[in-house]
């Protein structure tokens, strides 16, 4: 009860209270039975009747309502009519059947009360008390009810109807107070007259319908229960409540007929039996007993059971048994058609169609099972590496990955300590092998079979008797045996005669061995021969041997027949040939008469000497005497004789080994020695070595035996595998007898599954022994005379098997570059055949097939029928297997064009060449749009490249040799050079990000606020200018014509000057050579331009300079003199290739800026004096003098080129010769030092500066020690730091790009024994001739070849197979040819000019120091002014490296003296000391030499070519040559060379004279190294020779070649032009 | 024979808890695709944000494909890493876009996520950094079975693409 009710309830009471008060003398009984008989009343009456109740009391009585107790009552009413008794929100059944249960009591309550009050009508009784006797009324009417919850809801109700009665009460106290209407009855009246109009009950059940209309929802239930207990009680009622009875009447007239409506009935109600005994007349329930099986079959028929007959039935889904046997009665009395069953008497079932894993496994369950595609990895934060080449799966280390190695063990073949029996033991033992082998395959009889079947084929197709085949086929066919048959006889032949050789030689070695034993009177081996004889039958044999005869014999005698058919056809024809070239010739030679007349100058050309056919000589018939013959001997050859017993040999391990005691002393202590050896195998793993073997006795039989296998757990990807021998002889040391290199098993081969396997191994020590033991590699004899020597190398075999190792869960444990290929585990593994064995598997089909077999898989499965009919394809090997897998197999449908029509557009050609930087289209700047635009000879440069990769042409290359290196070197700058684009890509942090240097008052030069702060106020001087650097230009905004080269010539000293008639001049005699001497120009000739004297004022030489690049020529003015001054500034345009001015091809341009300097000559043409008076004409020649050649890759990389150069004269200038001559006489020694040459100053730069390339930051890989690699970097950081600029080399790349420390490469080698042996007595001369050979290599600049790349150093042999090389490889093989001679000698790294960084080599003297130039040849002193070499930056030698720390690096400042620490820092110290480095140097250099043939052809076809090319220099004009100059000049050369261009011999100069005394002449050999031609013709035409347009020029010109040993050649040129005088 | 020239730029990301972020791509296509010029993957440098939380790298993709079908048209695999304070990188998430087939510019966010791993992985890369990374890494664009897979989404990464097409109303192709 809530609060609310209570307050109401309060005032209802307070409201009795003052009724009370107000009653007027109302006695407290009545109105305490009213009371009690409403409080009995009230309950009966549902509380939805409550308002109509109340309604009805009004209606029943004029009662006016009143306003003030109306809304209270009403609360007070539906109080506790909202509030269920128990808290239950919803009207559930519950509260319902509550609501049931509290009314049922409440009229049980009412009832009983009732017929209390009426019992106890006097003495008052209290209305608390009643309460007891009511409920145990109801304990003991409703005993089976009262349980507690009755009980509790009792209590509620009782308390509610307390109240109900109370409100009751007032409701009636208040109702007839106001309503006291005159002649009315009293109150008294109208209080029992309401009251006792309550209580007849017909009253309630005719109202009860009434409120079943209203509300049915709530009563319709209660009607059947509520239906007893009102007529019960209107019985009770009936006797009881008479004197109301006159009430109701009057109120309700209708209540009598309601009794009679209402009928009593017991409730309907069907016994159990009765009910299964309907239900079973209803229903069918199959039953559950198993059904027989000839009931489900039709009569008469066995159940027949299908998989039992091998058909496949499919597994059956699994229904409980008693299901099936409902279902099965069931079919079988419903529909007895039997339909439903199947042969085997069982219900038709389809296959489980449910698969026996979820298909979606739950989410949490991922760990356990996880597809292997989505498996992820736990990986921690790294840092970024960058990439490198020796990981190899970089930043994977999870796997850990096992190779097994299992040495079985190790058999000699042959050894050192093997006696004479062992040789032949083992000999014999492994012809037995082979024979065994052989016998096994027996491929004679199997050929021989073979034969059989064909011959017999053949005779069945040429019977007659089967006229079913064309006879087309039928020839054919037997063609087709025949030339079979032809075949397996020889082979057949063979593998016989191979047979009884091994036989013999089987026979012949035993019986060696027996001879042996005897003589020796012991035995070492158990070995035993036992040859079986097995007899035949002599007659039958004899048969068949002569059958097998007479067969070849008449096979041959075809074969021979057919071959002569045919040589006879080729004979004809070729007969018919000759005999139309006969003809031929004949006209020919006719004609040829008349052309040689016509043209006398072509007789030069001979008839080329063409093989002239030979006439055809007719074949020979055969004979068939002569074919049995030789049939015959074959056979007696290769066959065993008929009748002959076949032998079977038998090798054995009977026999017994004599012991110790017998043999004599030397056997004994071989036994003994054998004894002490023994035997280990180290595991080297990519060249690591990682275990070894435990040390194993040798056994007296050689065989050891280990056993052991290694588990090798690996990181890297295997490379190599090797097994290293070793032999340990008693207590000394090991040493190494061979290396037995094992291949990587394939990924496939996993433990277990490897098999053993016998790798033979060799090596080639050499042992002598002191005791019967043969030893190795040295020569012994069988025989007592020595003679028939025998050399063995120790050998054997060693057993072994190598796996990789399965994991505990079966995963091969393989490094993951294959892991893919490998079958990962899953729980599906024998479902499916790809999780199990791998995709790569699929392919593999024989391991698909042993799958299959494994997994039981059921090859009647029609859902396995592909995957079968694929195996039984592949195993059966008969019908072709496509080995490959198409990946997209619909994509040919719908496919727009074919592959050959996309790879045909030229469009998408030219694009993927470009982007992929083919050379032909690098810089390919823009691709038309359309395949039209585009021309086809824009491949053709490429696709010639690619069709001669391999073809080496000599028609470009006159020397063979030389084009096989150059195709060579090709190759290497290919690989070299795609490996440099690759690594172009790879780009560093300050290529990207330009980062201005942070201003710093500290740094001296680029700071802003340090020095240059102070310079603001320094004063300003005008006058004095300053340098200013240039701005330095990226190349990419560059376009054609804004870069140009300025070359300024200055000034040139000692140009030779014209000599005037020199007839009477004389040579001083150079009898005192020394070192400082150094060639001395001293052309003289006797043409004389002008026939005046020499006067002192006279013109000496008029040059100029003419300065041509990239076909452009510019040239000064002409100057006078021998030191003329030009000061002139010449601008060359440059233009780079294809227009791209990328560093990259900027790096690669080749061409070079050559600068001449010609004589400028008047000639007077007037030949007749008489004119001379009225005009000047004359002629201007110009005569090449010298010239200079400066690479544009050397100005491009050192930014500018200032200096003064050594003009490149040729040793002879025909009418020149140099000032200094004349004064020779004078100050012989002053001078020279001075100067040698003419020399010429000059200043070549870019114009704008360009920036240089960088070379390629790459870091190679090494062999070097990972220590001295850090030690390298260590010192030349701290030599930069000191000296920034000065050349610091430690480490060098070799050819194949690995680095390598550079003093590795200097080593004493020894130069070609001709130098040697050519002057003897002098090592001064021996020195220059080697310095000259080495500089007649020819010169091949790295940068230019591998542009912008590092330095690749290649070893000397490699330098002279090569035959090019830069400066270092000059450098290293001077040096190291000085080291040889016993000089000693350094490699210099320091920077010369024009070269920039170059490799020179200083040599010791006695007293000085020797700077040679290793490209020309030439030496300087340490202190020559003219000595190109600049700066010194470190030295080179062959144990160390000595770093200049001098303050100055001019060579003419410094101290050679390398044992000074303070002046040199050496890299190996007593800290670091020298490890002893092993040279990557050869032993020593093997020369061949040259052939003397091929060189004088080579000089002969250059010659020629030349001589070509001078005409086609020449178009306009008549070219003529003069034969007996080029004859004198050829005679001439080899005296060239053989005083190295010095000296020149004046009776040869005389000669010339005397020969071409009318005839002026200009002309000067040139000399250059042979490389190829083109440099040659390039020469020749730079001189300019051929730009004479004389009428009547003549010219000449010789060629020689002088060989030096290793083919290289010293080419002489030597060019001129001779005019005749008039 | 048709052509498609596929030119943008990987503009950068949003979203990302991680700061420091930089992208490895790299473009799939069928086989009939052929690639005439350009580079197929590359990477990005590492972008801190300062201002926002947008991590720029405006990086260029350059691509020109020739192709003789549809089939496998192209498309952009990313996947976002993160480096933290001590310069180490992580995963921060795998997406992947096809390459839009209509020409003309175009504007792409691609979304991203990663694998979570078991709660002792996410524990880890919580505190020393890591994360579980995908074995194989196509799963990410060929993966039907991705559903296994428990992921976490991560930030969006933005392409701007331009499209270039070429002849394939030459062969009945509208685009």
């Amino acid at each position: 009860m809530n609060p609310k009710e209570e307050k109401v309830k309060i005032i209802t009471e307070e409201f009795i209270e003052n009724d009370k008060d107000a009653g007027v003398g109302r006695q407290k009984k009545t109105p305490k039975v009213a009371r009690q008989k409403r409080k009995k009343r009230l309950p009966t009456t549902g509380p939805e009747e409550m308002v109509p109740e109340n309604l009805h009391f009004n209606q029943q009585g004029p009662v006016p309502e009143d306003s003030d107790t109306r809304p209270l009552s009403m609360t007070s009413r539906r109080g506790p009519r909202s509030l269920p008794p128990i808290p239950s929100a919803s009207r559930t059944g519950f509260a319902e059947f509550s609501m049931r249960e509290r009314m049922r009591e409440k009229l049980q309550a009412a009832r009983s009360k009732a017929e209390s009050t009426l019992l106890q009508e006097i003495p008052t009784p209290r209305p608390r008390r009643l309460q007891s006797p009511s409920e145990k009324e109801m304990e003991t009417e409703f005993g089976t009810e009262a349980d507690e919850e009755v009980q509790r809801t009792q209590k509620e109700d009782d308390s509610q109807s307390y109240s109900r009665v109370k409100f009751c009460d007032s409701v009636r106290k208040i109702k007839p107070k106001p309503v006291v209407p005159p002649g009315f009855p009293s109150a008294e009246e109208a209080y029992n007259f309401f009251t006792f109009n309550f209580d007849p009950e017909p009253e309630e059940s005719e109202e009860k319908p009434k409120a079943k209309n209203r509300d049915g929802m709530n009563q319709e239930e209660e009607e059947g229960e509520e239906e007893e207990p009102p007529v019960q009680e209107h019985k009770m009622d009936e006797e009881e409540l008479l004197s109301a009875k006159d009430d109701e009447d009057f109120l309700l007239g209708l209540d009598h007929a309601a009794e009679d409506f209402v009928v009593v009935r017991p409730a309907d109600y069907e016994s159990v039996h009765v009910r299964l005994q309907m239900e079973k007349e209803l229903l069918f329930v199959p039953s559950r007993l198993t059904v027989p099986t000839y009931k489900k079959l039709p009569e008469n028929v066995q159940p027949r059971f299908l998989e039992d007959e091998g058909l496949y039935a499919g597994a059956r889904p699994e229904v409980p048994r008693a299901c099936q046997n409902i279902m099965e009665n069931r079919l079988l009395t419903q529909e007895p058609g039997r339909k439903w069953f199947g042969d085997d008497g069982k219900i038709l079932a389809l296959p489980n169609p449910t698969k026996g894993f979820p298909s979606r496994p739950p989410v949490l369950t991922r760990e356990q099972d996880i597809k292997a595609e989505l498996e992820t990895l736990y990986k921690k934060a790294v840092k970024y590496v960058h990439r490198s080449q020796h990981m190899i799966g970089s930043g994977d280390p999870s796997g850990n990955f096992q190779l097994d190695i299992d040495i079985s063990g190790l058999i000699f073949t042959h050894h050192p300590c093997f006696s004479r029996e062992h040789v032949l033991a083992a000999k014999l033992a492994q012809l037995y092998d082979q024979y065994l082998a052989r016998h096994q395959r027996n491929k004679a009889k199997f050929l021989t079979d073979k034969l059989q079947a064909l011959r017999n084929a053949v005779q069945t197709e040429l019977n007659p008797a089967k006229p079913h085949k064309s006879l087309d086929t039928t020839q054919k066919a037997i063609n087709e045996y025949k030339s079979e048959i032809r075949q397996t006889r020889k082979l057949r032949d063979a593998e016989q005669e191979k047979d009884r050789t091994l036989l013999k030689t089987i026979i012949k070695v035993w019986k060696e061995m027996k001879s042996l034993r005897e003589f020796q009177r012991f035995t070492n081996t158990p070995l035993k021969l036992v040859l079986r004889k097995e007899k035949v039958d002599q007659k039958t044999d004899e048969e068949a041997y002569e059958a097998e005869i007479q067969a070849e014999i008449s096979e041959l005698l075809e074969e021979l027949m057919e071959e002569y058919e045919r040589k006879m056809e080729g004979y004809r024809a070729s007969y018919q040939q000759w005999k139309a070239w006969k003809k031929a010739q004949r006209a020919k030679k006719k004609k040829k008469k008349q052309a040689v007349e016509e043209h006398p100058d072509e007789e030069m050309e001979e008839p080329y000497p063409g093989e002239e056919p030979v006439k055809p000589v007719p074949p020979e018939p055969t004979d068939r005497a002569l074919v049995e013959q030789q049939v015959r001997e074959r056979a007696a050859w290769s066959r065993r004789r008929p009748g002959e017993p076949t032998l079977v040999p038998e090798l054995s391990l009977a026999g017994s080994v004599t012991p110790n005691e017998q043999c004599p002393r030397a056997e004994v202590l071989r036994r003994e020695d054998v004894k002490r050896r023994s035997i280990y195998l180290k595991v080297i793993f990519n060249d690591k070595e990682v275990s070894r073997t435990d040390s194993r006795p040798l056994g007296a039989d050689f065989r050891v035996h280990f056993g052991q296998i290694f588990n090798l757990q690996i990181f890297n990807w295997p490379e190599s595998l090797t097994l290293q021998v070793y032999e340990t002889i008693g207590h000394s040391g090991t040493t190494l007898l061979a290396e037995v290199f094992l291949p990587i098993p394939e990924t496939t081969i996993v433990t277990g599954r490897a098999p053993i396997e016998e790798v033979e191994f060799s090596s080639n020590q050499h042992v002598t022994l002191d005791h019967e033991g043969v030893g190795s590699g040295v020569p012994f004899s069988f025989e007592a005379d020595g003679s028939n020597q025998l050399i063995l190398m120790t050998s054997g075999k060693v057993s072994n098997g190598v796996a990789w190792a399965i994991g505990e869960n079966g995963i091969p444990l393989i490094p993951p570059l294959s892991q893919q290929n490998i079958g990962f585990r899953s729980a599906l593994k024998r479902a499916d055949a790809i999780s199990s064995i791998g995709t790569s598997g699929l392919t593999d089909l024989k391991k698909l097939a042993k799958w299959a077999a494994e997994s039981k898989l059921d090859p009647n499965d029609p859902n396995n029928a592909p995957l079968m009919q694929l195996i039984s394809v592949a195993t059966s090997g008969e019908s072709y297997v496509p080995d490959f897998f198409r990946l997209e197999q619909l994509q040919q449908e719908f496919n727009f064009v074919s592959d050959e029509e996309l790879n045909r557009s030229k469009r998408f050609r030219l694009l993927c060449l470009r982007s992929q930087e083919v050379p032909e289209f690098r810089n390919y700047k823009q691709i038309p749009a359309y395949d039209r635009e585009i021309m086809e000879k824009v491949f053709q440069d490429y696709e010639k490249r690619l069709r001669d990769r391999n073809v080496i042409e000599t028609k470009d290359h006159i020397d063979t040799h030389r084009a096989i290196v150059a195709k060579y070197l090709q190759q290497v700058r290919e690989s070299v050079i795609n490996r440099f684009l690759i690594a172009k890509h790879h780009f560093l942090l300050s290529d990207l990000i330009v980062e201005e240097e942070v201003p710093n008052i500290s740094s001296e030069g680029s700071g802003i606020l340090g020095l240059s702060l102070f310079k603001l106020a320094e004063q300003k001087r005008p006058l004095r200018p300053r340098r200013k650097g240039r701005k330095k230009v990226t190349a990419q905004n560059l376009s054609d014509g804004d870069i140009k080269v300025l070359v300024n010539i200055i000034r040139a000293y000692d140009i030779p000057v014209r000599k005037p008639t020199a007839s009477k001049f004389q040579q001083p005699s150079r009898s005192s050579r020394t070192f400082s001497e150094k060639r001395a120009a001293s052309p003289t000739t006797h043409s004389p331009t002008h026939s005046t004297d020499y006067p002192l004022g006279q013109v000496l030489v008029r040059p100029f300079v003419e300065v041509s690049f990239q076909r452009t020529i510019c040239h000064t003015t002409t100057a006078e003199g021998p030191n003329p001054s030009w000061n002139e500034e010449l601008e060359l345009p440059f233009r780079a290739p294809n227009g791209d001015y990328s560093t990259t091809s900027l790096q690669s341009v080749r061409d070079d800026v050559f600068i001449n300097i010609f004589d400028e000559v008047l000639n007077d043409v007037l030949e007749d004096d008489r004119e001379r008076g009225r005009g000047i004409h004359t002629h201007i020649e110009r005569h090449w003098l010298g010239s200079v050649k400066i690479p544009f890759s050397t100005i491009y990389f050192q930014a500018k080129i200032d200096g003064t150069f050594k003009i490149d004269i040729p040793p002879v200038l025909l009418g020149y010769s140099k000032e200094r001559n004349l004064i020779i006489e004078r100050s012989f020694d002053s001078v020279r030092s001075l100067s040698e040459g003419s020399y010429i100053t000059l200043f070549i730069t870019i114009e704008p500066q360009l920036v240089p390339g960088e070379s390629v930051r790459e870091k190679f890989d090494s062999q070097e020690d990972e220590k001295l690699l850090q030690a390298t970097a260590k010192f030349q950081t701290e030599c930069a730091l000191k000296f920034p600029h000065r050349q610091c080399l430690t480490t060098v790349t070799d050819i194949s790009g690995k680095t390598v420390f550079v003093t590795r490469y200097l080593k004493p080698l020894n130069p070609p024994r001709e130098l040697l042996d050519a002057c003897p007595n002098s090592p001064q001369a021996m020195e220059e001739l080697v310095a000259r050979y080495v500089s007649l290599i020819p010169f091949l600049p790295d940068t230019v070849s591998f542009a912008g790349i590092c330095d690749m150093w290649s070893t000397s042999d490699q330098f002279l197979d090569l035959l090019a090389g830069d400066e270092e490889e000059h450098a290293v093989l001077l040096c190291n040819y000085f080291l040889s001679l016993g000089k000693k000698a350094w490699l210099m790294m320091g920077s010369a000019i024009p070269e920039g960084p170059t490799a020179y080599v200083l040599t010791r003297e006695q007293s000085h120091y020797l700077i040679w130039n290793p490209c020309t040849g030439h030496f300087y002193g340490q202190f020559d002014t003219f000595c190109p070499l600049k700066s010194v930056g470190c030295l080179i030698g062959p144990d160390n490296i000595w770093f200049n720390i001098q303050r100055y690096d001019s060579p003419l400042r410094i101290n050679f003296d390398v044992t000074k620490p303070k002046l040199w820092k050496s890299f190996f110290s007593r800290s670091l000391p020298y490890p002893g480095l092993s040279s990557v140097q050869p032993e020593e250099l093997i020369y061949q030499r040259t052939d003397k043939a091929a060189a004088a052809e080579l000089q002969d076809r250059i010659e020629k070519i030349l001589k070509e090319k001078i005409m086609d220099w020449r178009p306009r004009h008549l070219t003529r040559w003069n034969r007996y100059c080029t004859s004198a000049l050829r005679h001439f050369l080899p005296v060239l060379e053989r005083n190295q261009g010095e000296d020149i011999e004046d009776d040869h100069r005389a000669e010339l004279l005397k020969q071409l005394g009318d005839y002026r002449f200009s002309g000067f050999p040139l000399h250059m190294p042979y490389s190829e031609l083109k440099p040659l013709i390039e020469a020749v035409y730079s001189t300019g020779v051929h730009n004479i347009d004389v009428p009547n020029v003549e010219f000449a010109l010789a060629v020689y070649i002088h060989p030096y040993p290793k083919n290289v050649l010293s080419v002489w040129i030597y060019v001129a032009s001779l005019i005749r005088n008039r | 024979m048709a052509e498609v020239h596929v030119i943008g730029q990987i503009m950068g990301a949003t979203g990302f808890s991680e700061s420091s972020l930089f992208c490895k791509w790299g473009v799939h296509t069928g086989a009939a695709w052929k690639l005439l010029s350009g580079v197929r993957e590359g990477q990005t440098q590492v972008d801190t944000p300062q201002v926002g939380d947008m991590a720029y790298w405006s990086h260029p993709i350059d691509l020109h494909f020739a192709t003789k079908g549809l089939q496998g048209w192209p498309r952009l695999h990313l996947q976002v890493w993160s480096q933290d304070g001590f310069g180490r990188c992580q995963l921060a998430g795998y997406g992947f876009c096809h390459v839009p087939s209509s020409p003309g510019s175009h504007q792409l966010h691609c979304p991203t996520w990663r694998p979570l791993g078991p709660w002792r992985e996410q524990l880890a890369r919580a505190f020393v950094g890591g994360g579980p990374q995908l074995l194989h890494g196509d799963a990410v664009y060929s993966g039907a079975d991705r559903y296994r897979l428990r992921t976490v989404a991560s930030g969006l990464v933005h392409l701007e693409l331009g499209l270039l097409l070429r002849h394939f109303d030459r062969y009945g192709v509208q685009c």
